[in-house]
């Protein structure tokens, strides 16, 4: 995947110091001090190829995201920091995939895949390898979801009747939660509002 | 927040269509035990549209009202009413995406404006609006926020390739 920083305009004898500064200067221009991360470069040549709907674990240490493989949208999961590509064997052969969504340390990805003809949720339950189904009543077809980082809800965006709305499922006796540390529920950043 | 959407606190409106209230109840009978949280579907069934979810813990954000008027709402799951967004919706712009933190204190959100598509970032204590440039330019399409607030990642168009911006938030 190409960096969405500015180093690709760089050209390479100005070498690394005037990267950094050029760096230095653009995460100065942002607001609150934000700052710019290189996507993640992975073993599998990602270098050109598109990207499409992030899904970020709550701890920020994981990224899904879907790329197209043999002309069919696939999750990618990916260590944030060092691109690293983690399997998702279970999914193969099921696309497409869309709306993957993480739980709080990535054991759960919550996704969209391509089964027995249609659109159907499922969740990867990285740790104990499994993948479960989560059956819709009717005609309702999903389009898109997201899970809570504790793995203990589920908001799906369904089409019924040609009108879009969204649902919430408590998922509290189908899965084990994904544990929040303590430490989080301190607060926010900075700036706190019950 | 087991009783999430039970002890809804918003008023009902008159009531929806009967097919609708049937197909909700309908579709909360899952074989696996999971379970819908019915009163906060029906309340979120009001509005004639609802669309990208985004859940963090006991907060969820979604993009709903009328079609051609639609704004983000922030619904608190363990209360099931809406707590005021002030600042953040404007008539004149049409939200695209929308992601919360776990506390429901930081929105990020993508949205049309003046036939341009922003990136803001929304503090809830402060009721402050932060424009976030893209850099390179680009035409920003969905976005993920993680739980702690900490990074947001935006699917963003650049010369017809999709790619994933990731920032970090102090």
């Amino acid at each position: 995947m190409r960096s969405p920083g500015p180093c690709l305009l760089v050209p390479f004898w100005l070498g690394p110091s005037f990267l950094g500064l050029l760096l230095l200067v653009q995460a100065c221009s942002l607001p609150w001090g934000i700052r710019r991360q290189p996507s993640p470069r992975g073993s599998l040549g990602l270098g050109a190829e598109s990207r499409q709907e992030p899904g970020l674990s709550g701890d920020g240490h994981l990224l899904a995201s879907l790329m197209l493989r043999s002309g069919r949208s696939t999750v990618v999961l990916q260590d944030r920091r060092s691109g690293q590509v983690l399997p998702l064997p279970l999914l193969r052969g099921q696309q497409p995939h869309s709306s993957p969504s993480l739980s709080w340390n990535g054991r759960y990805l919550a996704l969209l895949v391509w089964r027995g003809g249609r659109r159907q949720v499922v969740i990867n339950d990285r740790a104990t390898n499994r993948l479960l189904p989560l059956p819709l009543r009717g005609d309702r077809d999903p389009q898109r979801l997201s899970l809570a980082p504790d793995g203990r809800h589920l908001a799906v965006q369904l089409v019924d009747g040609g009108q879009s709305r969204v649902e919430v499922f408590d998922l509290g006796e189908w899965l084990e939660p994904d544990p929040v540390p303590g430490s989080l529920l301190q607060g926010p950043p900075s700036g706190s509002r019950s | 927040m087991s009783g999430a959407g039970q002890g809804s606190r918003w008023a009902l409106a008159p009531a929806p269509g009967l097919a609708l209230v049937l197909c909700l109840l309908l579709g909360g009978c899952l074989d696996n035990g999971v379970r819908p949280l019915m009163g906060l579907n029906l309340q979120l069934a009001h509005s004639a549209v609802n669309r990208d979810p985004a859940l963090s813990s006991d907060w969820l954000a979604v993009i709903g009202g009328r079609e051609g008027r639609e704004q983000v709402r922030l619904v608190r799951l363990s209360q099931g009413g809406p707590v005021p967004l002030p600042g953040l919706n404007r008539p004149d712009a049409r939200p695209v995406g929308v992601a919360v933190d776990q506390w429901g204190e930081r929105l990020a959100l993508i949205r049309e404006l003046e036939g341009r598509s922003e990136l803001v970032l929304y503090r809830r204590s402060l009721q402050s609006l932060q424009l976030i440039p893209i850099e390179p330019a680009g035409v920003p399409h969905r976005l993920a926020l993680s739980a702690d607030g900490r990074v947001l990642a935006v699917e963003v168009g650049r010369g017809g390739l999709s790619q994933v911006d990731l920032l970090e938030l102090p």
